[in-house]
This record gives C-alpha cells, sequence and structure tokens, in this order.
C-alpha cells in the first residue's frame, strides 16, 4: 500500500511539475525578452536591460489606447456590478419560473464567440443609431463583463446562509441593518473579486473591441496587435510583462480575498 | 418567509431585479445577434438561404470548415490528454504544490489572448524553447519553426485552453468520496478496475464540460490563429474577421458568422443536455 | 459459542499492531484473535484506535508493526483487494453512478466471477435484504435504512473471509437500528461469515457481539464475552464505559483472607480481592446488584437526591461526597416515587463488589 503510495506521489510531482512549466512558459519567456538587449526574440538574451521599458513612454498610441481601455475597464465593470448584482440576488432569491433559463442566457456571452458577437453588435448598434464609437465600446464591454459578475455573485449569495440574517434580526438588527452587517462583509470578498476580474477580462478583450475602433480610439490589445503588424520587437513584450504584473496583483489581491481555491471554482 | 407555492414572476417582486440586467443584454446582444441570423438569411427577394448554399458549394470553404474543425479537435485531444491527469494532480497535490499548480493555471488566464499569442509567437520561433528544447532532448536533429505550422498553433492554442479543461474537471475530482475506491478495493477491485469503473465514470460531467468548453474556444478562437499561422490557413474565425475588415465583403462575414454561432450554440446544447443525462446517474 | 480464544491458529490474528500519526500513538502493539464465525465488537470512545486498527485489518492503512493473518495466511503485505476482507462504511460509500443491483454485483464483476452466476447471486443477496423491488433504482434515491441494507449486501455478495464493519449504524434511527442489528446477526449466521463490527455504544456491542473488545487510548483494555464485561470488568475505564455503576473510593485498612477492607464515607466495606494497606482504590457496584431496604452484607443508610422514572424501573440517586456516586436501579414500583430527601437502607453482596485503583 505505502509503495502504491509512494509511486503515485512521483507522479503526481511529474505531472505537476510538467504542467506548470508548460502553463507559465509563454508567461516567462515574454517577460525575459522584455528584460533583453536584443531585438531579436533569442533566449538567453546577450545582454540584459531596460531599454524596451525606456521605450515605452515613447510608443506613439501607447498611452491613449492604456487610458481607453482603463476606462472602458472601469466603467463597464462598474455597470456591470450594479446590474449583475440585482440580477444574482433576483436570481437566488427569486421564486419565479425561467430562473435557470435567465441565468443561462446572461452567462452565454462567455460561451459564444466574441468575434460573432462583435459583428453582431457592430451592425446592430449602427442599425439601431449608435454610431459613437466610445460609447459603442462601452456598450459592448458591459456584455462583456456582466457574465463576470452574475456567476460570481450567484455562486457567492447561494452559499450564504441566510439564517444568518434571521438570528442578526433575533439578536436586534433590522432588516437592512443586518443586510449591511452580515450580507455585505460575508460576500463583500466575492463581489470584489468578480469585479477584479471582470476588469481584467475588459482589459484584455479583442474579438469585440476590434470591431469598434477609429484612429483615435484603441483599446489596448488592439493598439499592442498594431505593433506586432508594424514593428514586432521586446517592446510589446515590455508591454505584457505590465499586464502579467497586473494579473499577478489582482492574483496576490483575490487570494487575501477570497483564497485561490474559490478562484478556481469554475 | 412565507412558504406558499412558488408565484408567478408578476407576483414576486424580487424578481423585478433581473430585469435591468435582462433588458439590457435583450437589446444590446440578444437581439443584434438575431437581427445578424435573420439578415444571413434575407436576399434581395426576401429569405433565401442562398448565400449559405454558394458558401458550401465552394470546396474552398469546405476546407476552411474543415481545417477549423481539424484543429480545434486536435486541440480538445492535447488539452485532455495534459489536462485529465493534471487535474488528478491538482487534487492529489500537497497544500504547496497545489497553491502553485492554481497560480500557474488561473495567472494565464487573467493576461488574455493577445499577450499569450504574442508569448507563443516567441516560443515557437526556429531559435525558440521549444525547438531547443526538443533538440536538447534528442527528438529533433535540428532545430526546427514550429511558428506558422498547424503544429505549431495546436501547441498553442492548447496551452492558452489548458486551464479550461484542468478546471472543470477538477471540480469534479474534488467531490469524488475517497471511500468509493476504498470500496471498490475492499470488493476485490484492481486500481485498474477502479478507475475505469468508478473514478472515470464519475468524473465524466467534468469531462464533458472541459471537452464543450475547449471545443467551442478553439472553434471559435481568432486572434491565436491570426499570431500563429498567417493568412495561407484559413479557419471560420479568421476568415470572418478578414471578410470584414479587409475584404469589406459583408455578406461573407455574416454568413460564415452565423454558421460559427451555430456551430457555437449547438457544442453549448449538446454539451448541456449531455451533462444532463450523466448528471442524471451519478453525482 | 466462542471457542477458547487463545489459540494461535485463529482464523484471523492480529499480533503487536501499532501505528503512530506524526509522533502520537494511535495504536500500540494491540493482539487480536477472532475464531471463524465468530461475531467481535471493537467497543470504545473516539479516538480510541478502533477505527484505525479495522483499516489496518482491510488493508486501508500501513501499520507500523504487527503481522495480520487470515485463515492461515499472512495478509499484512497484501493490498486491500487482494485480501478477501470486505468492508461496510460508516458513510455506506455506495457507487452514485449505478443502480442497487449493479452495486451489489461490482465486487461480483471486479473479481470477474462467471457472468451467469452473477444475477442469481445479486438476486439472492437483494432478497436476503428485502430489497428486491429497488433493483434498478439508483442508490441515490434511497433512505438511510435502504442504503445500508445495500452496503452490506454488497460487501456480503462477494463472500468475504470476513467482514469487517464501522459504525454502520450510526447514521440511522433506534427503531431502524434495533432492526438492522437483529437482521445483519441473522445473516451473518447464515452465511457463515466472521466477523469485527467497530462502534461506541455500548448496548449495541453487548446486544450483538460473541465477544467484545473494549478500547481505549490504542490498547484493548478487555476482550471478553459480553456478560463477563459487564458483570466483571476488566478496569476502571470499562467499568465506566459500558453501563452504570455506583463508585465509592476509600483507603484500603486491611485484608480478610480474600477480601479488603476500605474505609469509605460510609464506613468500612469490603471486597474481593487483595489490595496493600494505605493503596487508594475505587469501589464500584452494579446499580442492579443494590438491594433497598433489603438484607445484603451491608447496611448502609443513603440520603435520597434523587428519584428518576424510567419506565420498567426506577433510578435513585443518592448524595454522596467527592467524586462518590451511589445510586441504584430498582423495577420494585410498588411503593411510587419516594421524595428527596428519604433515608433508604441500601444492602448488596460483597461478590458483587468490583475493585480498582484510584485514577
Amino acid at each position: 500500500m505505502t509503495a502504491l503510495e509512494r509511486v503515485s506521489q512521483y507522479v503526481v510531482w511529474f505531472i505537476a511539475g510538467f504542467t506548470v512549466i508548460f502553463l507559465m512558459t509563454p508567461l516567462v519567456v515574454t517577460v525575459a525578452v522584455s528584460f533583453g538587449s536584443s531585438t531579436v526574440f533569442t533566449l538567453p538574451p546577450p545582454d540584459w536591460s531596460l531599454r524596451w521599458y525606456e521605450r515605452l513612454a515613447g510608443m506613439r498610441g501607447l498611452l491613449p489606447a492604456l487610458v481607453v481601455s482603463l476606462q472602458i475597464a472601469a466603467v463597464s465593470t462598474a455597470v456591470a456590478m450594479v446590474l449583475g448584482t440585482l440580477c444574482a440576488i433576483a436570481l437566488v432569491r427569486g421564486r419565479f419560473p425561467g430562473r435557470e433559463t435567465i441565468s443561462t442566457f446572461l452567462v452565454s456571452p462567455l460561451m459564444l464567440p466574441g468575434l460573432v458577437i462583435g459583428i453582431a453588435m457592430l451592425q446592430g448598434f449602427k442599425a439601431m443609431g449608435l454610431r459613437d464609437v466610445y460609447a459603442s465600446l462601452l456598450v459592448a464591454h458591459v456584455v462583456i463583463t456582466l457574465p463576470y459578475v452574475v456567476r460570481t455573485v450567484v455562486g457567492a449569495l447561494s452559499l450564504f446562509d441566510f439564517s444568518l440574517i434571521d438570528a442578526a434580526r433575533t439578536l436586534g438588527c433590522s432588516y437592512s441593518a443586518a443586510l449591511t452587517r452580515v450580507l455585505v462583509p460575508s460576500l463583500a470578498p466575492a463581489f470584489l473579486t468578480s469585479g477584479m476580474f471582470a476588469f481584467l477580462a475588459s482589459m484584455d478583450n479583442y474579438p469585440i473591441s476590434m470591431f469598434f475602433t477609429d484612429a483615435w480610439t484603441k483599446t489596448l490589445p488592439i493598439q499592442m496587435l498594431q505593433y506586432v503588424e508594424e514593428r514586432p520587437d521586446p517592446t510589446i513584450a515590455a508591454i505584457s510583462a505590465g499586464l502579467v504584473l497586473l494579473a499577478i496583483v489582482a492574483l496576490v489581491i483575490g487570494d487575501r480575498l477570497v483564497g485561490l481555491r474559490k478562484l478556481a471554482d469554475f | 418567509m412565507t412558504t406558499k407555492a412558488a408565484p408567478s414572476a408578476w407576483r414576486d417582486p424580487v424578481a423585478l431585479l433581473a430585469a435591468p440586467a435582462v433588458i439590457y443584454l435583450l437589446v444590446v446582444y440578444a437581439f443584434p445577434l438575431l437581427w445578424l441570423f435573420m439578415k444571413s438569411l434575407t436576399g434581395p427577394g426576401g429569405l433565401t438561404i442562398q448565400p449559405y448554399v454558394s458558401f458550401l458549394s465552394d470546396p474552398f470553404n469546405w476546407r476552411v470548415i474543415g481545417n477549423t474543425l481539424r484543429v480545434a479537435a486536435w486541440v480538445t485531444v492535447v488539452c485532455f490528454l495534459i489536462g485529465y491527469p493534471a487535474a488528478f494532480a491538482l487534487a492529489r497535490a500537497g497544500a504547496v504544490l497545489q497553491i502553485v499548480m492554481l497560480i500557474s493555471i488561473i495567472l494565464p488566464l487573467s493576461v488574455g489572448a493577445v499577450v499569450k499569442a504574442f508569448a507563443w509567437q516567441i516560443v515557437l520561433r526556429r531559435d525558440g524553447i521549444v525547438s531547443q528544447t526538443l533538440v536538447g532532448l534528442g527528438l529533433w536533429d535540428e532545430p526546427q519553426r514550429l511558428l506558422f505550422t498547424e503544429t505549431g498553433l495546436v501547441l498553442g492554442a492548447a496551452n492558452i485552453f489548458l486551464p479550461f479543461m484542468i478546471l472543470p474537471i477538477y471540480s469534479v475530482v474534488k467531490l469524488i468520496d475517497p471511500r468509493l475506491s476504498e470500496a471498490g478495493a475492499t470488493l476485490g477491485a484492481t486500481p485498474l478496475y477502479r478507475f475505469s469503473h468508478v473514478t472515470l465514470p464519475l468524473t465524466l460531467p467534468g469531462i464533458v464540460s472541459g471537452v464543450a468548453f475547449v471545443f467551442s474556444m478553439s472553434v471559435s478562437m481568432f486572434v491565436i490563429p491570426s499570431l500563429l499561422i498567417g493568412d495561407r490557413f484559413q479557419t471560420l474565425s479568421t476568415l470572418t474577421g478578414r471578410s470584414f475588415l479587409l475584404m469589406r465583403n459583408e455578406q461573407l462575414g455574416s454568413t460564415t458568422a452565423v454558421i460559427l454561432l451555430v456551430l457555437a450554440v449547438s457544442i453549448v446544447v449538446g454539451s448541456t443536455w449531455l451533462a444532463r443525462r450523466i448528471g442524471g446517474s451519478s453525482t | 459459542m466462542p471457542p477458547d480464544s487463545s489459540t494461535s491458529d485463529s482464523f484471523l490474528d492480529v499480533a503487536g499492531a501499532e501505528k503512530a500519526f506524526g509522533g502520537v500513538t494511535v495504536l500500540g502493539g494491540v493482539d487480536l484473535q477472532v475464531a471463524a464465525g465468530e461475531f467481535i465488537s471493537l467497543l470504545g470512545p473516539s479516538g480510541c484506535g478502533k477505527t484505525t486498527l479495522l483499516r489496518i485489518v482491510a488493508g486501508l492503512l500501513a501499520a507500523d508493526r504487527g503481522a495480520i493473518r487470515l485463515d492461515g495466511e499472512d495478509i499484512g503485505a497484501r493490498p486491500p483487494h487482494r485480501r478477501d476482507v470486505g468492508v461496510v462504511f460508516q458513510n455506506y460509500a455506495l457507487f452514485p453512478h449505478l443502480t442497487v443491483a449493479e452495486n451489489i454485483a461490482f465486487g461480483l464483476k471486479a473479481r470477474k466471477h462467471p457472468a451467469a452466476e452473477i444475477a442469481p447471486t445479486v438476486q439472492r443477496f437483494l432478497e436476503l435484504v428485502h430489497l428486491t423491488d429497488f433493483a434498478d433504482r439508483s442508490v441515490r434515491a434511497l433512505s438511510g435504512g435502504q442504503q445500508q441494507r445495500v452496503a452490506v449486501a454488497r460487501a456480503l455478495a462477494v463472500q468475504p473471509k470476513l467482514l469487517l464493519l464501522d459504525e454502520p449504524f450510526s447514521a440511522l434511527d433506534r427503531k431502524l437500528r434495533e432492526n438492522m442489528q437483529i437482521e445483519l446477526r441473522r445473516l451473518l449466521r447464515e452465511l457463515g461469515i466472521t466477523a469485527v463490527f467497530v462502534t461506541h455504544d455500548q448496548d449495541e456491542a453487548l446486544t450483538m457481539s460473541d465477544r467484545i473488545a473494549v478500547m481505549n487510548k490504542g490498547a484493548i483494555e478487555q476482550l471478553d464475552v459480553p456478560s463477563t464485561i459487564y458483570r466483571s470488568p476488566a478496569t476502571a475505564f470499562v467499568l465506566e464505559f459500558v453501563g452504570l455503576s455506583s463508585r465509592l473510593s476509600g483507603t484500603v485498612v486491611g485484608q480478610d483472607h480474600d477480601q479488603v477492607v476500605v474505609d469509605t464515607a460510609f464506613g468500612p466495606l469490603r471486597a474481593p480481592g487483595s489490595f496493600v494497606a494505605g493503596a487508594s482504590v475505587v469501589l464500584a457496584v452494579r446499580p442492579e446488584r443494590i438491594k433497598v431496604n433489603a438484607p445484603g452484607d451491608y447496611a448502609l443508610v443513603g440520603r435520597l437526591r434523587d428519584a428518576v422514572f424510567q419506565g420498567s424501573k426506577i433510578q435513585l440517586h443518592f448524595e454522596t461526597q467527592g467524586s462518590d456516586q451511589l445510586m441504584v436501579e430498582t423495577a420494585d414500583l410498588s411503593d411510587g416515587l419516594p421524595p428527596p430527601g428519604t433515608e433508604m437502607r441500601l444492602g448488596w453482596a460483597v461478590a458483587d463488589t468490583l475493585i480498582y485503583p484510584a485514577p
């Protein structure tokens, strides 16, 4: 029995090691290249340097694209959190028919090809008279962020023990006070984490955003792709490294708030 | 609270809270999709499937569809072969190893397709890490370029979609009662028999979920093939993108977009149905 | 009835089983011998090591030291699927993706029994546990008692040499539990299968077992037939864990042939045995051996503190000092419940007195 246990431990370590290396390689390579001195993407680089990061400041269009991405992500996430939380409450606490259908409907943007959604929105918005690129981006990104919020908040609410609210009320809280003092703190971590990952999803989105762009309005991924096509050099790796850093920060905050295992709940 | 029978939506005020989100999506998301679908079936003379007929009569387009499905199938297979054992390893790992694995799974998810696709561009080059490793292991005689090849595309996409195979399977494996395998052992089942007759059937819902996710995303992927394989190799997605952005052929783009949509929806519906059928007889 | 348990060719022979988890000793060198066809209970509080011992015998856990022989063969090195030891788990561990019949058939199929024999065997065991109508039902739709019966049928269908049961009835309500206890004994006798049954419920152990092993802190404190365990508990722990008792602490003042004289709060009392003068001891008697207002070897006067009506009997609790406990059980209800404060004369036989070193 213990011999089998020992062998399976080695196997676990082997598979785990392979998987970790396999998954992390692209990110590690990108970050490594960004600190290299050569214009070609060779590894290991001949020398270490920060030149690509220094070039970032001078990249035409980078800052505006970053600003656009951040703004769109922030606003669309905020809107999604409001709409999504209200909806999640209805889905978990409500007793009306069609809850499961509505739930699937709300999460469906994650399952369908972003490209197709983008095309449909492009033509649909035009037909409805919405021509402003920035506004269209905003409207579209709420559709991207909403599923993340709904799914996470529904999950957290389903796990919440509502008898705690009753207990608080028997101890003297009014209904709204009970909600504020019991429900909100309990839900806050999941709430904030869902907001963070919705934000990231909006920042990273390409297939939908690529239809809503003009000379003045570009999101960061679109700008990055343009750089790749125009002049591929490790500056793009530097931008990527920046995004990786952002993701690491989000991961650390998420772990502090709800723990890594909860983040992995699919 | 009340314990009456479920009231209809009209009597349950809580239901109204869902209204803003639902209405928003209906207007901004569902309606445009429907509009796209309807428009693709409407020609100058009314309802027609002519665009589809002409699309499907062109052998080039069949190659495009074939490319799409073939690559998606390969990506799914590779993801499954790596992801299924990985999900078990994740479930059996000690605390530290589990955290390391979870980070390596969730971090790439949070980074986005463009960054990852670009990263794989670097990795797949002739002098890239994959090439160097394979030469070092003796599997290759000389460094080769994997970029702009189908193999490279499959490898890159499998890497990017792997978390979507691991996590659903892991969430199911987590729930399997270890006592079940013990019970099987006490009944005289060998470890292999226990795996094939107890563990595997119980992980089936996770497998269906993971396969559906990965296959669906592989069929729809746009950025990854654009960066990793270029224009000579067309999938339904890249064809759609090119139609709209480069060729300005909205008719073609709409047709391929709807085909993609129908494919994606059937995968979702099919997997949900399958999951429900299996779910009826297991955990 | 149970044969002489000291033969070294017992059907199940566990010798010197030791197990420690992270420096904490869970089993400290346990020996257990079970004869073929016997029903033995491992009785003890949680943490005493009974489940650990069970899992070691089943092969689900490796002992740090010790040998296990079953039917003459050394099975200590064998993995569980080659030990021919069946287990009924506390949470049943039924395969949720299989029907009742498929669960029962699992072991038969896994052991590659001839296909033609499997269906009749499954049918036979379905009948034995009265679940024939449930053959094709999913196990998740069953009640706790029904699931329990499937678990038992599944384990028995392969006719293992030894059946281990880990508190299988703990989740059932009392009436159901009592029924299941009778059913199980009947089944095991009919099939002639040896069983080791783990429980923390002393009534269950007393009812079902040919012999009981009372365990505490990783050791067997007494292994004997139920009546002996009850009437002559070997240690203070067994005394307290099995059944109720009156306990009076005292000091040994003298020895009179084969009886010690002990000075207690109620005066000098005697017990069979021999102790050094001056030793601190505890005297004990089972409550039903104490007679009220009737002649006995003693005449103690006790002041009643509480009278508890229990249906077929009354428990009388008397005022005592310190950690002493004096209680009497009597079925004589003719006088009704006496009020607290009543003084009553109590007596019992010296032969019924038990004596232990003070803890």
